[in-house]
């Protein structure tokens, strides 16, 4: 096992090395640079700058050297927690995301709940009774969920929140709380704003576990040993919560590798819409005014995270599955 | 299956004092044979058919699909047309019964007013004009599939009035038109990615599965890599290299091929996996051993296999595509107008103003929502079908 | 230089102010404040002010009241960085426009202007920055000789505006609250860049970064503080830029003279920002301005700020809403408690067309040189319908020209080429030699490629697609076919410098409210960023790029130049209107409608704002020349809303 380990992990280093460097080549495609994008925009504005200051901060920021060397310094740079420079806030990238980080995991992880909590019993009640009409009106909530676009929905729910309930537009907390110390009030303003984005985004994600769940209920549900059990008398409910449902649990268990990354990064186009204080809406703007060490530095994180997941799935699962641990990979 | 889990049937147990022939079993009437002689691909329609709302959403899709080839037909306007006197004007009721008398869809005069103080048309009925729908009538000419001159639509407004079903947009174009030829663009571009994606797939997946080896580890690293790609800096990167001097009929297809790239990785994997185990079978040993050759062995013994289960999550991935093209939009990434995709319509509705006071420009959503629920129902359907055995 | 002199009056001017001197109408202590000066932790308002602090009349017109200091109020911005904008508000400027747009002298005492090249500046004695040091031509020294003309500092040479036909002006200290700057030849631009939304700012708070200098402070000190410093590069250079970023406003150890005063760090959602104590305004009653004691912004996504101000999110609100948003915010202004107030921008155009001259196609170019094509182009537009479609009839129509709002409009230039008039234009195009059409109806050029036309755009807004939508139609008709591309803004532009771009939309003059001592530099080809002649521009800019080839185009320059070396107003105004003839008459750029409605959402116990007004970055700085140092909040008005309404 502990050469499973060692192999895997050495594994990864090469596949980390390749994906520094395309993030780097894709951060850079877009044509322009982060000054380009800068001068653009406050033209559009009606403002203008100096074309001898953009010369100057061009040479300062280190646009004029070839693409190599920028990259070769972000890279190694990254090895001994350097980061880069945001141009766009103008401070170290790991100044920029500060408390961001912490509400994007709050409301990941609510997600996460709301959506197992959605789609559990769904998932469980229509693989009970497939093809019945009550199967069919839950997962065709579930799939309502999946296939109105995320973004219209955030917008009219906060509409209607605003309307209905006066809660204020936007963001995840009331605007007299930001910057305050953490207090009753704020959490309980926190939490009148978080339910609209969490539900958003989980309503996506339910319609993929509830198939899931249903298709690989379904599979155990065949299998002899549940013929026998029930022979042998034993309660239905008991029946599936004992075994048919941890084994049709496994697929969590290779999903880590999605969930971490996604933890942390949040739905970036709801948390767009809704202007919320997360993660998301500064990946965007760092792509979109090619601000390259902030977008890079934080694809980089990402792409950190989700191997780290993969690995901790195939681990995992190779703790389960012997098989796994003797012939490589799982598949 | 249901009365087992519940455990009913299985309660009472009685045996029968009926005398027992022991050929019984093994005497196959006509209808067990009809079932072991038929095809891979029978069987799985059999079992499709037995799922009423796939059975049903196909056929749905199949409808909208033939319904993209005539939308200059179906849609009672022409794209371009603009009504610059009906802005903004709520979906206008189609009524059947005037004053007490039946007289057939119909709709009445229709007219804005300008409400100055708070910037809005306001819109209402004239009761005393009536006028009847018409079919197969003569409205907005246009170029059929670029070939011939037509000007005959499903149903149009009758002459001197209005129809505007789903409302008018800040142009005065009709909604009902704008879907319906929206329809076109989103739901090929569905269509066209996935076949690339498939493609790209199953050559890639294949080639990893049956040869294995160093093979299937570059293969695999490479999936692992891009899949570890969070998606949305790939999207940006790759619509903002394609080259500006496109029409929009290109970045459409660029677009499309953008989508695709990204997509084929979960199928490679999918058909990677499955190869693996189909591989181990005795059927496949056996062909091995009569010598057969590796493209007869995948052509012909193993892409079967797994040729249904490659169509269910085909028909699953389709939506992704439409759901992506919106997204794409959104990010001021994919198609723009003056092109009308669904997507385009959805980003113009997202706006405060279109929420509070225009909702009905969020009308293709519905399409959207249609669609995404039908491939889903008709892809689980095909899906439970796809191992007959 | 006279540094020895300076120091010595900055020590007098100390010792006068410290003696308690007040102008002639007794100072009253702002409330605000009055703890921190009884606690004794700041000096009473006598002290804080200037010797001869500004005396705001209040009385441009009727409704303008002096009013009640206190209370805070909150606004949206759509970025961190715009934070920025609180510069262009606040408006403190060492010369300002006034509402009526005319100079005066505002941190200045005053100043003087010798045939047109001799500045003379004279600050108000007893002036002190924000954080108490006197403000004195010390730092106006310290910016010229130590930050300008320092070679690492400044290694690209000073800032342009402070260049005539590339010679740097004469610096002199006259005494600690006198500088003059003096050219050899007349610099008209010197003081319009003082008083513009981002300033050129000619002085720094010398006494704060200093800090940053080798010349002021001992190399191991200043090591010490670079290697601190939270910049990429870690030079000295580096970090005295970072501390440096007056318009910039996002440090909030950086002194200010403006009337708020930041108080948070970025990165943060929410920036506050409170009344600078040493403010040199003061109202009729002695009260010291602003009145209102904070100002808080809100930073959220430019898309849901109509949303958010719509339900009461922002007291004060113009940037991100746009006409269409009028509607909705008519309808919770009840609710909310506020007023939605109409101003009107004032571009020459609110979306114009720019052929491109400078197109790298030469037949192309050689068409678009045509005046008669851009005539034609002009007149083939309904701008009464896209008027009617889009703006309910309450723009004004009309070719990308002067504002009625402007001393030097004449309806003449607005109205030339600008009426609809198709088959006029078809017949211009005929005369042209483009009769050969193909089977769509759509004309074609002497080489047989069809006149079709693709229009970069900046893609941003609706508006604009949808306007090209309508002029799409009216161009068909005299058989030319337009494509809209919209793009990235940056490969927007770089497409048009690059002459790959036949013809882009933007909007039109940046300001046409002009009055004939601001530049008309606009009108001439001057600079890169002016879509229709961008290489000329360039080649005015910098020496690089073509030279202007086409009558017309010199003539504007050599105008503009003329317009440099007058002094006399009469000769000002004639050389403009000489200019605005040949520009209108030569159809430069093809406008659409202008005045369009700008709403501004205001709370409406809030006072001091006009109701009507005019929107613009330049010259009216947005609520710049408004001066929201004046805005107060009504307690006695009907309405009792909290301040950040709509917060649960």
């Amino acid at each position: 096992m502990a050469r499973y380990i060692l192999n895997r992990v050495l594994l990864m280093i090469p596949t980390l090395i390749l994906i520094s460097f395309i993030i780097f080549v894709i951060i850079q495609l877009p044509p322009g640079d982060y000054l380009e994008s800068y001068i653009s925009e406050l033209e559009s504005q009606g403002e203008s700058i100096d074309p001898l200051q953009i010369d100057m901060l061009r040479k300062q920021y280190g646009l004029d050297e070839p693409f190599l060397i920028q990259y070769l310094t972000w890279s190694t740079g990254m090895l001994h927690g350097d980061f880069g420079y945001s141009f766009e806030y103008g401070l170290p990238v790991n100044e920029v995301v500060g408390d961001r980080l912490f509400l994007t995991t709050v409301i990941s992880i609510f997600t996460i709940i709301f959506t197992w909590v959605v789609a559990f019993p769904i998932g469980m009640y229509s693989a009970t009774h497939k093809y019945s009409w009550s199967d069919y009106s839950l997962t065709f909530l579930g799939f309502l969920g999946l296939a109105t676009p995320n973004f219209l929905l955030a917008l009219v729910m906060l509409y209607f929140a605003n309307v209905t309930f006066g809660t204020s537009i936007g963001g995840l907390m009331a605007a007299e709380y930001i910057n305050q110390p953490w207090s009753w009030d704020k959490i309980k303003s926190v939490l009148e704003h978080l339910w609209i984005p969490v539900v958003v985004i989980g309503t996506s994600g339910t319609a993929g576990m509830i198939r899931r769940l249903r298709a690989n209920l379904l599979d155990e549900l065949h299998k002899p040993y549940v013929v026998t059990a029930r022979a042998k008398g034993v309660p239905p409910f008991r029946l599936l919560v004992k075994y048919p449902l941890r084994v049709a649990l496994n697929f969590f268990i290779a999903d880590i590798g999605n969930m971490l990354p996604s933890i942390i990064s949040g739905a970036e186009i709801v948390a767009v819409v809704m202007s919320l204080p997360t993660t998301g809406p500064i990946l965007i703007a760092a792509l979109q005014s090619q601000d390259m060490y902030l977008a890079g530095s934080f694809l980089m994180f990402l792409a950190i995270l989700t191997v780290i997941g993969v690995l901790i799935s195939d681990l995992a699962l190779a703790l389960l599955d012997p098989r796994i641990r003797l012939y490589g990979e799982p598949s | 299956m249901r009365t087992d889990l519940t455990g009913q049937a299985l309660r009472e147990h009685w045996v029968t004092d009926k005398p027992f022939d022991p050929q019984s079993i093994a005497a196959i009437t006509p209808d067990q044979e009809r079932y072991y002689f038929a095809s891979q691909w029978q069987l799985i329609w059999w079992r499709f058919k037995r799922h009423r709302l796939a059975l049903v959403c196909g056929v749905f899709l199949l409808l909208m699909y033939a319904s993209i080839l005539i939308s200059e037909f179906m849609a009672p306007y022409a794209l371009p047309t603009r009504h610059t006197n009906f802005i903004y004007s709520p979906p206008q009721p189609v009524h059947l019964i005037h004053e007490g008398e039946f007289i057939g869809p119909f709709v009445y005069g229709w007219s804005p007013t300008l409400n100055m103080t708070k910037l809005l048309r306001e819109y209402s009925e004239d009761r005393s004009q009536v006028y009847p729908l018409a079919f197969f009538c003569k409205g907005d000419p246009y170029q059929f599939w670029g070939l011939w001159q037509g000007d005959r639509h499903l149903f149009c407004a009758p002459e001197g009035a209005t129809l505007f079903i789903l409302g008018t947009d800040r142009l005065g174009r009709d909604m009902l038109s704008r879907i319906t030829y929206g329809a076109r663009v989103s739901l090929t571009i569905g269509l066209i990615g996935i076949l690339v994606s498939f493609t790209l797939g199953i050559i890639i997946g294949g080639l990893a599965g049956y040869y294995g080896g160093w093979i299937d580890s570059v293969v695999q690293r490479i999936t692992e890599v891009i899949q570890s790609f969070p998606q949305l800096p790939l999207w940006m990167a790759l619509s903002a290299i394609l080259p500006v001097t496109w029409s929009p009929l290109w970045v459409f297809f660029g677009i499309t091929l953008i989508l695709a790239m990204l997509d084929w990785t979960g199928l490679a994997r999918a058909v990677r996996s499955k190869l693996l185990s189909l591989r181990e079978e005795d059927y496949c040993l056996a062909a091995q051993l009569m010598g057969a050759k590796p493209h007869r062995i995948i052509g012909r013994h193993l892409l079967p296999g797994l040729f249904s289960h490659l169509i269910a999550s085909v028909t699953l991935s389709i939506p992704a595509m439409i759901l992506g093209e919106t997204a794409l939009s959104f990010l001021g990434l994919g198609l723009r107008p003056p092109i009308t995709s669904w997507g385009v319509l959805l980003n113009e509705a997202q706006n405060i103003n279109v929420v509070a006071i225009y909702p009905w420009l969020m009308f293709p959503v519905l399409p959207v929502i249609v669609i995404i629920l039908a491939f889903n129902f008709f892809g689980d359907g095909l899906r439970d079908a796809a191992d007959p055995y | 230089m006279s540094r020895a002199l300076a120091v010595a009056s900055i020590i007098a001017l100390w010792l006068l102010s410290l003696s308690g001197q007040s102008a002639a109408l007794e100072l009253k202590e702002t409330p605000y404040l009055a703890d921190q000066v009884a606690a004794g932790t700041l000096a009473p308002i006598s002290q804080r002010l200037p010797r001869t602090p500004y005396q705001d009349g209040m009385d441009e017109w009727p409704q303008l009241q002096p009013g009640k200091s206190g209370g805070s109020i909150s606004l949206l911005m759509g970025k961190a960085k715009d934070v920025r904008q609180m510069v262009v508000y606040g408006y403190a400027r060492l010369v300002g426009f006034n509402q009526a747009l005319e100079l005066e002298a505002d941190l200045l005492q005053d100043y003087e202007v010798q045939e047109g090249r001799i500045f003379t500046l004279r600050l108000r004695p007893g002036h002190r920055w924000s954080d108490g040091h006197p403000f004195t031509s010390e730092d106006f020294r310290y910016y010229w000789e130590d930050v300008i003309n320092n070679s690492e500092l400044y290694s690209f040479g000073p800032p342009r505006a402070l260049l005539v036909e590339g010679k740097l002006a004469r610096f002199e200290v006259i005494d600690a609250v006198t500088v003059r700057y003096s050219w050899d030849q007349p610099n008209p631009d010197f003081l319009l860049s003082l008083a513009g939304p981002s300033p050129l700012y000619i002085y720094r708070p010398a006494h704060f970064l200093k800090q940053f200098h080798p010349r002021f402070t001992d190399s191991k000190t200043l090591q010490g503080r670079v290697a601190l410093a939270k910049t990429k590069n870690k030079t000295w250079t580096s970090l005295h830029q970072r501390n440096d970023h007056q318009y910039k406003f996002d440090n909030p150890e950086l002194p200010t003279l403006q009337p708020w005063v930041p108080v948070t760090a970025a990165p943060a959602e929410r920036f506050n920002f409170v009344r600078n104590p040493y403010y040199h305004r003061i109202d009729p009653q002695g009260y010291q301005l602003p009145y209102l004691d904070q100002v808080i912004i809100n930073v959220a996504s430019s898309r849901l700020v109509p949303a958010k101000t719509g339900s009461g999110e922002s007291d004060l609100q113009g940037r991100y809403l746009s006409m269409s948003h009028y509607t909705f915010l008519h309808e919770g202004a009840e609710r909310n408690n506020v007023d939605v107030r109409l101003w009107r921008t004032t571009r020459g155009s609110q979306l114009a067309i720019y052929p491109n001259l400078n197109a790298s196609d030469p037949v192309w170019r050689a068409l678009f040189q045509q005046v008669d094509f851009r005539r034609a182009l002009s007149l083939a537009i309904n701008r009464h319908e896209i008027n009617q479609v889009i703006y309910f009839g309450l723009a004004l129509e009309g070719a990308d020209s002067l504002l009625p709002e402007s001393p030097l409009y004449q309806p003449q230039y607005r109205n030339r080429w600008a009426s609809y008039d198709p088959s006029e234009a078809n017949r211009m195009l005929d005369a042209l030699g483009l009769t050969r059409r193909d089977s769509r109806g759509v004309r074609l050029l002497a080489d047989g490629r069809p006149l079709e036309i693709i229009i970069q755009s900046a893609g941003e807004s609706t508006e604009e697609t949808d306007i090209l939508e309508l002029i799409h139609d009216g161009w068909l008709e005299i058989g030319l076919k337009i494509h809209t591309k919209p793009t990235a803004r940056e490969v927007f532009r770089n497409r048009v410098f690059s002459g790959d771009a036949l013809m882009s939309v933007w909007t039109g003059l940046p300001n046409a409210i002009p009055s004939a001592s601001m530049s008309p530099a606009q009108l001439a080809p001057t600079s890169q960023q002016q879509l229709q002649w961008s290489q000329w521009g360039k080649h005015y800019e910098t020496g690089h790029g073509e030279v202007p080839d086409l009558a017309a185009a010199q003539q504007l320059l050599a105008l503009n130049d003329q317009w440099r070396w007058a002094t006399e107003p009469s000769q000002r105004q004639a050389i403009w209107q000489q200019m605005l003839d040949i520009y209108s008459d030569n159809v430069f750029s093809i406008g659409t409608v202008a005045r369009v409605l700008q709403p501004i959402v205001i709370r409406r116990n809030l006072r001091n704002l006009p109701t009507e007004g005019l929107w613009n970055w330049e010259p009216n700085a947005y609520f710049g020349v408004y001066r929201l140092d004046r805005l107060w909040l009504d307690d006695n008005a009907a309405s009792t809303t909290t301040l950040t309404a709509g917060g649960s």
